[in-house]
């Protein structure tokens, strides 16, 4: 197994050619010296906990090894955030985590459609790397990354009226949860349920904006369950063979449903896999706002100079069950307790409050109560919208009168003109 | 006006197309410096760039669900997938991205993309280069599927189906590829999707079918003339969803016979629906019962030529369906 790389104070992006004079301690294995890119790590604290299965018979537990006793490091300053951005991702953080729980007691009032899902101990990573998205930029969160909605300009009550299947919701009632999109003004790819399938999409729009003559970076995420999909493996090859601004988060979060990660990979790190696709890889600490904003802006410039796509994964854990309806039962409690030392809104607040005082407890007061307000009334205009029409099922599903055709997003396409002149064809070659 | 083969009307569809539009690009497996296993995009790399004429990865999920994401941005992509065989790799996007992408945006997004697919058997392809798996995409609201009989047709429908803003699979049948030619003109002409033609007048029977089957159904309907002076009317559906009904319920009222050929294996093939909207909506009209002469039930064409032969609808049995049609 390849030795982790030591944690760089300076991590960078950029593509480095593994030297021989700087490994002096040892001869560098043949993996190493076929590498083309090195795997910068941004995590203060290497976190060796690992999950396994154990059977015993018809039973079945999960065992934790690794120190679970270990410090909580603070957080790593960031290299390009200011204090006004870092006090506008907190704020996406708790906004983000008062809308779920405002969807939490909507499920229990019997108000939505289907089940809740929460990106509960996830939020620095959907609300980071989204800000580091520029507006022409393209993104397609997953399920668990409905604070990316709010970081690029949708409301609480979009995502609420979806899980209520309300007339007024964006896909007008006929899908739920956060399954919405948006070509027009917030270039979002709306998700689907198959897992890994907006990564080949996103790429494909780079594409179609490489052919209208624009570098753009296209961000969307996966989990450590989602990445077993070929799916997966065919979108992140096609973006590095064309150099399209792929930037895919690995969301590791420990668990896909039930299953642990030990079961579906043997890697160490899945930013590893990058030197599968002869991309950069990096690693970071998914419960650091600064470290997966930073990582994220280097990926996104990188995609602006038109360099190609960058995997980037965030370590984390799913801090509630799959679903509102699953208890986790099956996670090793021991594992809540190492990682709610580590929530990421906590941690963020402390930095903001302590370590940097670029906020004073009366100003957070202010903030955490303006966001309940603001949720109360998203949440209320979302209640009182209208169930949908039964008929409004039909309709919608070829172009009608009045259908409109998508623009090109970048202009005209800088693409060669032909003459479009016939010219006969050779005859075909097998087959009778 | 020039006499054209099937793949010479579809090249030039295509050549058109890309200098009419800027925003039509190719995307496909060896089709660029290769121009096509069958050479269908032969010089268009060449004449509009590799930018625009992109050889892909051999993987066909990568083909359809980039042009997707293109299409989102407000490119108009023509994939194209080798053998119709091939697509099941392709299918979760198709069928999960692209067919859904209006609907599930309450009608606010689209995804215009034409995805051009060789199908069919007659020419000793075996089991994985000879399907004709319409009925997958058939059943499939939120998607065109269009399948030409000829080359008029085929530069006609195929530059519909680009300029159409909803997602097409384009199915060319490979026996068609040089094996018909007919002329076809020069200039700029569309031909409307989701709208049946009547290839030849009748009134004795009403026989229906699509692609090269097509011809095979015409000959037999002019077998049927000079042999036993019956009248065929043959109609050409050329989109296959959605269905114009109309043209066919027209017809069986007036010849209040039909009989329905096609390709693809019995269970649920095209004739099947054809056949229960005849017996919801005209069972009034009908002197005797519909006929299909279609694939059988098996997995695919096999290889062999008497199994493949055994496979393919053929003249014969097309005129001896017409027969009892017309006895009964």
């Amino acid at each position: 197994m390849q030795k982790r790389p030591e944690s760089q104070s300076k991590p960078q992006l950029k593509s480095t050619t593994p030297s021989n004079g700087s490994q002096p301690s040892s001869v560098p294995s043949r993996a190493q010296q076929e590498r083309t890119y090195a795997l910068p790590d941004y995590r203060q604290e290497v976190s060796e906990i690992t999950v396994r299965q154990v059977r015993k018979g018809e039973e079945v537990r999960y065992e934790v090894s690794g120190d679970l006793h270990a410090p909580v490091p603070p957080l790593r300053d960031s290299k390009y955030l200011s204090q006004q951005q870092c006090i506008a991702i907190y704020r996406f953080m708790v906004m983000n985590r008062k809308m779920e729980t405002a969807l939490e007691h909507l499920y229990k009032q019997g108000k939505v459609v289907g089940g809740v899902y929460f990106g509960l101990g996830q939020e620095a990573c959907s609300c980071a790397s989204a800000y580091a998205l520029a507006k022409d930029d393209w993104f397609a969160p997953m399920i668990r990354n409905q604070g990316s909605l709010l970081v690029r300009g949708f409301r609480a009550r979009d995502t609420m009226m979806q899980y209520m299947a309300k007339a007024g919701s964006p896909t007008k009632g006929r899908d739920g949860t956060s399954h919405f999109g948006d070509l027009y003004e917030r270039n979002m790819v709306a998700p689907i349920s198959m897992l890994g399938d907006l990564i080949p999409v996103l790429s494909g729009v780079a594409l179609g904006a490489r052919l209208q003559g624009r570098d753009i970076a296209v961000m969307t995420y996966i989990g450590d369950g989602g990445q077993s999909t070929g799916v997966t493996y065919e979108g992140i090859n096609f973006a590095s063979v064309q150099n399209l601004g792929l930037v895919l988060f690995i969301e590791s979060n420990m668990w896909a449903y039930s299953t642990p990660s030990e079961m579906q990979y043997r890697n160490k790190d899945l930013a590893e896999r990058a030197i599968g696709y002869g991309i950069p890889g990096v690693i970071v600490d998914g419960t650091d706002a600064c470290q997966v904003y930073d990582a994220a802006h280097e990926a996104v410039e990188r995609a602006h100079r038109g360099e190609g796509p960058t995997l980037i994964e965030a370590k984390m854990m799913r801090m509630k069950g799959h679903a509102i309806h699953d208890g986790a039962n099956y996670v090793p409690h021991a594992l809540f307790e190492y990682w709610k030392k580590r929530d990421p809104i906590a941690r963020m607040e402390n930095y903001l409050l302590h370590t940097r005082k670029w906020l004073t407890l009366e100003e957070n007061k202010a903030l955490l109560e303006e966001v309940e307000r603001e949720i109360e009334v998203e949440r209320e205009i979302a209640v009182n919208s209208p169930m949908p029409q039964p008929e409004s099922a039909l309709g919608g599903v070829y172009c009608e009168e009045g259908c409109h055709t998508i623009r090109p997003k970048y202009g005209v396409p800088k693409v060669r003109k032909g003459t479009g002149a016939f010219r006969q064809t050779e005859a075909a070659v097998h087959l009778k | 006006m020039a006499v054209m083969t099937y793949i010479d009307a579809i090249t030039s569809a295509l050549r058109e197309e890309m200098a009419r539009d800027e925003r039509v690009f190719m995307i496909g497996e060896d089709i660029g410096a290769m121009g096509g296993v069958f050479k269908a995009t032969k010089g268009l790399q060449e004449e509009f760039g590799s930018a625009r004429v992109i050889d892909s990865p051999l993987a066909e999920g990568i083909i359809i669900s980039s042009s997707i994401g293109a299409a989102m941005a407000g490119m108009r992509p023509v994939p194209e997938i080798q053998f119709a065989d091939f697509i099941a790799p392709a299918m979760d996007s198709i069928v999960e991205q692209a067919a859904k992408l209006r609907y599930r945006s309450a009608g606010t997004q689209t995804c215009p993309l034409t995805v051009r697919v060789c199908y069919g058997g007659g020419v000793g392809g075996g089991l994985y280069h000879s399907q004709t798996n319409t009925s997958w995409f058939i059943h499939t609201p939120g998607l065109i599927v269009v399948a030409p009989s000829s080359p008029y047709d085929a530069k006609g429908l195929l530059k519909a189906a680009i300029r159409n803003d909803d997602p097409v699979l384009f199915f060319e049948h490979k026996k068609l590829y040089r094996s018909v030619k007919e002329e076809v003109p020069a200039e700029d002409y569309t031909i409307p999707l989701m709208k049946a033609a009547v290839k030849r007048k009748g009134s004795d029977v009403t026989a229906i079918s699509h692609g090269y089957m097509l011809q095979l159904t015409l000959q037999a309907a002019e077998k049927m003339h000079k042999e036993q002076g019956a009248e065929v009317e043959v109609i050409d559906l050329r989109t296959l969803a959605p269905l114009d009904k109309d043209t066919f319920l027209e017809s069986v009222a007036r010849t209040s016979r039909a009989v329905v050929v096609h390709e693809a294996n019995r269970t649920l093939g095209i004739g099947a629906e054809i056949s229960a909207i005849i017996a919801e909506e005209a069972f009034d009209c009908l002197d005797a019962p519909i006929a299909r002469v279609t694939g059988p039930d098996i997995p695919a064409v096999p290889a062999s030529p008497p199994l493949e032969n055994f496979y393919m609808p053929s003249v014969e049995r097309i005129v001896a369906a017409l027969e009892r049609t017309l006895e009964y």
